[in-house]
């Protein structure tokens, strides 16, 4: 009685275990599918880079299509309501581009599967042509969609249609990806070789891609498959792989729900596993661990939420925050421009009272040396004026006393005294009036009032002319007189004032010659620019110092050696300045007791200016 | 040869007397001193004058330059003129300059400055400078006169009183009526200063004046000339036989 009711528990717990696995295996494949979407959108994640660059690449050709392009990049972007109003618009221009309007058509098909509105994605996809280059995706959402739809024959079709071409060929959709989409339809249809074959297959692939989540899933298709099919001992190291791998798990920030999603799954299934087992204990731990993940899920979304909400408001804060430093950016930029500025117009205006302050002081300088050589010039003028006026003074004197004595004998009819002292008179006369010519174009040349031309001369006959008027005195010192000058020499100078120059030169000779003496004028053509005309005296001559005193510019011979034939020196200086406007070059070549060479250096040919 | 006749515009008795001693001196004739613009004129166009020396300052006033303006309206009439001036201001040198051409000479001046600046101012006015200072040369020709050096003056011939020019190498030999004499320039300057309608070329050395030419005796290349001269035709030059006017 006793065995037989051992039996009877027995039978009974057998059959209230396959009842409970029952219940179990469709709470496992609900779990199953709400794994299966949530994979395919990882694995659809992982693939996106590819796909959208794929996308870009090969609809850039109609970017010049304004809505086109706004559909593209609102599509690349993820908003799918934009995408499909802007798709919607650009069918509506009705252009005949197969391709770009199969393009619009996959947008919103892909667009309106993301929304979940199958139907219309559906009908969308159908418009699409089969060259179109994605419309493998399209066959891959399809089979999605059907799977989804629990149209598991359906979808098999979709998938089988593409699981045989190459990754490459596929533009972004994973192979395993496919044998796993076609493992799980295979799996409610009770196919259980083929679900096995393809899961196996696609978790090989994964295994291969090591991406932990995925792998887990995976073990836990397989652990699945065999437990649907009593096959526990193959089933139960894949839970047992599937839940050591995802105690494993560390969860990144990102993946941190999917983690404990899967921490939770893997926990679950290992406490039906035990429950089924009669492992009451270790289930009710495998629950509690799966419960302890479901919350802490739930707070990691919580928490993400309220992260999200933080971040918004530390967004928030931080745009105000940029915003008030933008301000203050402005207000600084401007007050710098300001300030920039200021310091210009500073800058210039220390620039100009530098510039003033420089002129002034030059000016000033310049006033001062005039003001020196003003100083120096009106000095040279006083002297010369006392010079001048003591000697006209002595030769009136002269006069006066010679005309008293004219008269006296006048009375007395000494007839023969009267001519001398004419003569003495007349020669009294002709040096004053010398000076005075001379002092006339000293003050005219000062004053630069006296017409100046500078002309072709024959020397020859300026100098007869000038000699002319000297023959008288001359022929009372029995000096003779040579004009040696060639008639064909021809300076250029000013016509007057070389008769000026020769006239005191002349009457230098003369002065300083001795009786029975020589005066030869005469020109030397050495040089090929200059003609020297050199009056030559055989007269006392002078020292070195005195010859160099001459020269010297603008001094006056003031000292009076030889008191009664050495002048003022104004002759001289007058010859200098003149010569130097006729442009020419005044030398003097001298032995004491032997004679003297006066050198005019004059132009030959037209100086310039 | 004639004296050259001067018309002197001076208004300082002293400075003119001087002015008139010298140039009679040299054989100059005097026509008149004007002492005033008005006079000056007067003079110039009632008298054969062939130079003027003028006063720049007449009664403190530059008349002088007046004059030589005025003067200068006709060129035809306008004769070379000297301005005689005791200043050098620049003011009135700019002025006088304008009567072109323009010589001048400053006051004091002796024999020799006086006659150098008349040459001067007939070279200037006939545009033929650098004769009477050079050695090569010693005569200006103007339409009516040949001026000629001769000695420390200067002397005329009417043009049309030459019956003919011999040349003999630099020398040119002048046959008037009443004389003959030597003047110096060359053979090319004298034919193209000469009015050729007047004067040809018979010989490589004969010019004659076509007025005085009495008969042509083509057969013995002979000319005779008034005053029985006598010039060779050459037979380059026998073409000129159709260019006089003859009786016929």
């Amino acid at each position: 009685m006793d065995i037989l009711c051992f039996f009877y528990i027995l039978i009974l717990a057998k059959l209230l275990k396959k009842q409970d696995m029952k219940v179990e295996v469709k709470v496992m494949l609900v779990c199953l599918l709400f794994t299966f979407s949530n994979l395919l959108f990882s694995q659809q994640k992982i693939s996106e880079a590819f796909f959208k660059k794929e996308i870009k690449e090969r609809s850039s050709q109609f970017i010049d299509e304004a809505n086109f392009n706004k559909a593209q990049l609102f599509f690349l972007k993820g908003k799918w309501d934009s995408t499909l109003i802007y798709s919607m618009k650009q069918l509506n221009a009705k252009t005949d581009i197969k391709e770009l309007n199969d393009y619009c058509h996959f947008f919103r098909g892909f667009s309106f599967n993301k929304k979940k509105i199958f139907k219309e994605a559906q009908k969308e996809f159908e418009n699409v042509s089969n060259d179109f280059a994605f419309h493998y995706h399209i066959k891959m959402i399809l089979g999605g969609i059907a799977l989804e739809q629990k149209k598991y024959r359906k979808a098999i079709s979709y998938f089988d249609q593409i699981e045989q071409f190459d990754e490459k060929e596929l533009l972004g959709i994973r192979k395993s990806n496919i044998e796993h989409n076609l493992g799980i339809s295979y799996l409610p249809l009770k196919e259980y070789d083929k679900a096995e074959f393809y899961l196996v297959k696609s978790a090989k692939r994964q295994e291969a891609d090591k991406d932990s989540l995925l792998i887990i899933g995976a073990y836990g298709d397989i652990a699945n498959l065999y437990y649907e099919q009593y096959k526990d001992d193959l089933a139960i190291p894949y839970f047992e792989k599937a839940y050591e791998m995802s105690k494993r798990l560390k969860g990144l920030e990102l993946k941190k729900i999917d983690v404990f999603d899967s921490k939770r799954k893997t926990a679950r299934n290992m406490a039906v596993v035990e429950e089924n087992r009669k492992n009451f204990k270790t289930s009710l731990t495998y629950r509690k661990e799966s419960e302890r993940w479901k919350d802490s899920l739930n707070n990691q979304t919580r928490i993400w939420e309220v992260a999200q909400v933080e971040k918004k408001f530390a967004v928030e804060k931080k745009q105000e925050e940029v915003s008030s430093l933008e301000k203050e950016n402005k207000k600084k930029i401007s007050e710098r421009n300001r300030l920039f500025y200021f310091s210009i117009v500073l800058l210039g205006l220390l620039m100009t009272v530098g510039y003033f302050y420089r002129e002034k002081i030059k000016a000033n300088k310049t006033i001062r040396a005039q003001k020196e050589t003003l100083d120096e010039l009106n000095a040279t003028k006083d002297k010369l004026f006392s010079i001048v006026s003591h000697d006209l003074r002595s030769s009136v004197n002269a006069l006066k006393t010679s005309n008293t004595k004219l008269l006296d004998n006048l009375e007395t009819r000494n007839l023969k005294v009267l001519d001398g002292l004419l003569q003495s008179n007349s020669a009294i006369v002709n040096g004053a009036y010398n000076l005075l010519d001379n002092l006339l174009h000293w003050a005219l040349l000062q004053t630069k009032q006296s017409y100046f031309k500078i002309e072709s001369i024959r020397l020859f006959f300026i100098v007869e002319q000038m000699a002319y008027n000297y023959k008288p005195l001359m022929l009372d010192k029995y000096i003779t007189f040579e004009n040696n000058v060639l008639k064909k020499d021809i300076v250029f100078a000013d016509q007057e004032s070389l008769k000026i120059i020769l006239r005191n030169l002349l009457d230098n000779a003369i002065k300083f010659s001795i009786m029975n003496g020589f005066i030869k004028v005469y020109t030397q053509n050495t040089s090929e620019n200059y003609c020297e005309l050199v009056i030559e005296d055989s007269g006392l001559g002078m020292d070195e110092a005195t010859r160099l005193e001459l020269l010297k510019d603008t001094v006056l011979l003031s000292k009076k050696k030889n008191e009664d034939i050495i002048g003022t020196g104004l002759g001289l200086q007058l010859c200098k300045s003149i010569i130097k406007k006729n442009k020419g070059v005044f030398s003097i070549e001298s032995e004491l007791g032997k004679g003297t060479k006066m050198i005019v250096y004059l132009s030959k040919t037209l100086p310039n200016g | 040869m004639d004296n050259i006749n001067v018309l002197i515009i001076e208004d300082t008795i002293a400075e003119s007397d001087a002015l008139v001693k010298v140039l009679e001196e040299n054989n100059y004739t005097i026509v008149t001193v004007a002492k005033t613009y008005k006079d000056a004129l007067a003079s110039f166009y009632n008298n054969k004058v062939d130079i003027v020396i003028i006063d720049i300052f007449l009664n403190g006033n530059p008349d002088g330059i007046t004059f030589a303006e005025t003067i200068n309206v006709v060129p035809d009439s306008s004769k070379p003129f000297v301005f005689l001036t005791s200043s050098t201001d620049r003011k009135i040198f700019e002025r006088a300059k304008l009567t072109q051409p323009f010589s001048f000479l400053m006051k004091p001046f002796n024999e020799l400055e006086i006659l150098y600046a008349i040459e001067m101012a007939v070279e200037k006015f006939y545009s033929q400078t650098d004769v009477f200072l050079s050695e090569e040369e010693n005569t200006v020709i103007s339409e009516e006169y040949l001026f000629i050096k001769k000695g420390k003056a200067l002397k005329k011939v009417l043009i049309a009183d030459i019956i003919y020019i011999e040349v003999e190498e630099k020398y040119c030999n002048i046959i008037t009526e009443k004389e003959r004499f030597v003047i110096l320039i060359s053979l090319t300057k004298i034919l193209e200063l000469l009015d050729s309608s007047s004067f040809c070329r018979t010989h490589r050395n004969y010019i004659v004046n076509t007025e005085k030419i009495v008969e042509i005796i083509p057969a013995d290349n002979l000319i005779i000339l008034s005053g029985n001269h006598k010039a060779t035709l050459s037979d380059k030059y026998k073409d000129l036989i159709k260019k006089i006017r003859t009786l016929k």
